[in-house]
């Protein structure tokens, strides 16, 4: 490299790094004033706390009912990643692998789920008409329902990828139906599993929409439903709202900060391996 | 080989029971509902009647669902097109041999992880009246403050910012893995050839990067027409349903305890969601062949 493309670059670093403010900044403001008195807090700047007041987090935890709407969070998100992986996994194989006219008008169909959206009122009556309406569980059949046509298209490009070789030395061996799913392609399918998990976590993780169609009652409130009812109700006290959004967003940035590569992978590889 | 023995038909159909159930019937059959009186006050199953198209043409002449469209429209055209200039123009700069390169990456791509509901909570605080970070920048230019989330297009424009800041990194990200995947000798051929930077970027990187940008345009428009967190803390659609996208609308409408205007509106949706997605689909087979 001369010497004039390395002062090009140092100054586009350091023009990149200037522009990097606008995103620093809102963010330093947030966790700032997490720590203010209220007053101080409302005049939303980047000036030090006069006081670190800790409390407005215990506050939090106790007013926000963080504890509950965290463990259905994990509740929700776990499960709905569960049943996500396993019938999308299996389901973009079998289509994949049958490929007849039936499996392309299913595929059809999937790509109508990515792009239609929530079928709102009607998904309510449903739920309501089959008696779990306002159930976690029934959240979370909508949740893997809308989730799935993703997830598998993901799957399927990896899936046809993997050489149809494989199932015929197995066929050879006796393995047919889900054993040789089970044995020979589910291990193949782990680098793809991992990506679609982070991205179906996250997807059901910062859900506000449905929740605020299906769930009626704060006792099965999920993290972004809390932090809505709690800006709702203490919407002039910027500092214990600023310390309720970090306390949610904890989880997913100690992700991010711990498997970065994974999740900026996860969350990108569905526009990138296309 | 045998398919319906290596690959039995339940391998397809199990998995796709719980499609169908949640997914497929509601946003089909579950439609039926935009043509019922279906209320609050007519909420049992057994009182709703079939009322023809007076909701879908009552939702379209009181303009409610036009100004939802017009503002769907912004939300998802804005974004889609700042976030893939500045992803295009942030991986350009990232792809050089630049320092502090991974730290300037995962900066840029932290918002992408935050959930939108935050994001619209942290520029509810930006957009304040009083005390906000805007109106301090305009304070300091000596400019009168705004009453950004207070009118149509101050609050379009915050809730535009602050679904592009959330997105940006993540652009960058997809177009930055775009150019890595670029084989340098198509580069190296292009300077042999006397071509300069910037002759090289434009006809040698952007079409060899395009496909990739392309779904990443698709998705983008997609997902800005389903907008809804950001609009939905930020402004709740107000003020008078003015910055209401459709996610919005579906949402208070529902609120107001007209559900069978909600399901006319979330129809009204589908059929547009379709249109847009075929609509590119085409546009960009076409234009990727001309370039």
């Amino acid at each position: 490299m001369n010497h004039a493309e390395k002062k090009k670059n140092a100054l586009f670093g350091a023009l990149l790094w200037i522009l990097s403010l606008i995103i620093i900044y809102p963010l330093l403001m947030v966790i700032l004033a997490s720590f203010k008195e209220k007053r101080e807090a409302g005049s939303l700047n980047i000036t030090l706390p006069r006081a670190w007041l800790w409390e407005n987090y215990l506050e939090v935890f106790e007013r926000g009912d963080i504890l509950r709407c965290l463990f259905n969070s994990v509740f929700v998100s776990v499960i709905t990643v569960i049943i996500v992986i396993a019938t999308a996994s299996l389901l973009s194989y079998a289509i994949v692998r049958r490929d007849t006219p039936v499996c392309r008008l299913i595929d059809k169909l999937l790509t109508f789920g990515i792009i239609a959206p929530f079928a709102a009122m009607p998904t309510m009556q449903l739920l309501q008409l089959m008696g779990i309406y306002g159930s976690l569980w029934g959240m979370i059949f909508v949740y893997s329902a809308l989730y799935l046509p993703f997830s598998a298209m993901m799957i399927t490009s990896y899936i046809k990828g993997l050489p149809k070789d494989l199932d015929e030395a197995a066929v050879i061996d006796g393995a047919t139906g889900m054993g040789l799913f089970v044995r020979i392609i589910v291990p193949l399918l782990k680098p793809i599993a991992a990506t679609v998990m982070i991205l179906v976590f996250m997807w059901s993780w910062n859900e506000l929409q449905i929740p605020m169609y299906l769930l009626k009652s704060s006792a099965q409130y999920t993290l972004p439903m809390s932090v809505y009812s709690f800006y709702g109700a203490f919407s002039t006290s910027w500092n214990l709202v600023c310390a309720d959004v970090i306390v949610v967003s904890l989880p997913v940035i100690l992700l991010y900060a711990f498997a970065q590569k994974y999740v900026i992978s996860g969350m990108t590889a569905g526009a990138v391996k296309m | 080989m045998n398919k319906d023995k290596v690959y039995p038909k339940y391998m397809v159909f199990l998995p796709l029971i719980l499609f169908v159930i949640f997914f497929v019937i509601p946003s089909t059959v579950g439609y039926l509902y935009a043509f019922t009186d279906w209320s609050a006050t007519r909420s049992k199953f057994g009182d709703i009647s079939f009322v023809g198209w007076s909701n879908l043409i009552g939702m379209i002449t009181n303009r409610k669902v036009p100004v939802a469209l017009v503002n769907t429209f912004i939300y998802a055209i804005v974004k889609t097109v700042v976030v893939t200039v500045l992803g295009l123009f942030l991986a350009y700069i990232l792809n050089r041999k630049i320092r502090s390169r991974n730290a300037l990456r995962t900066l840029y791509f932290l918002p992408a992880v935050l959930s939108p509901l935050v994001v619209g909570l942290i520029f509810s605080a930006v957009f304040q009246n009083r005390g906000g970070t805007a109106n301090a920048i305009l304070t300091l230019l000596g400019m009168e403050p705004v009453q950004w989330l207070g009118a149509r297009w101050t609050g379009v424009f915050a809730i535009s910012f602050a679904e592009v800041w959330r997105n940006v990194g993540y652009a960058m990200v997809i177009s930055l893995a775009g150019m890595q995947s670029i084989s340098s000798d198509y580069i190296e051929a292009a300077h042999i050839d006397g071509a300069n930077e910037w002759q090289t970027y434009v006809h040698v990187t952007l079409p060899l990067i395009m496909p990739t940008v392309n779904v990443n345009i698709l998705f983008s428009l997609i997902y800005g027409l389903k907008m809804f967190d950001l609009i939905y803390v930020m402004t709740a659609g107000g003020p008078g349903g003015s910055t209401e996208s459709f996610g919005t609308l579906m949402l208070n409408e529902m609120g107001a305890g007209r559900y069978a205007a909600s399901v006319a509106v979330n129809l009204i949706f589908t059929v547009i969601l379709v249109i847009v997605a075929v609509l590119y689909k085409k546009f960009s087979e076409r234009w990727e062949r001309a370039v």
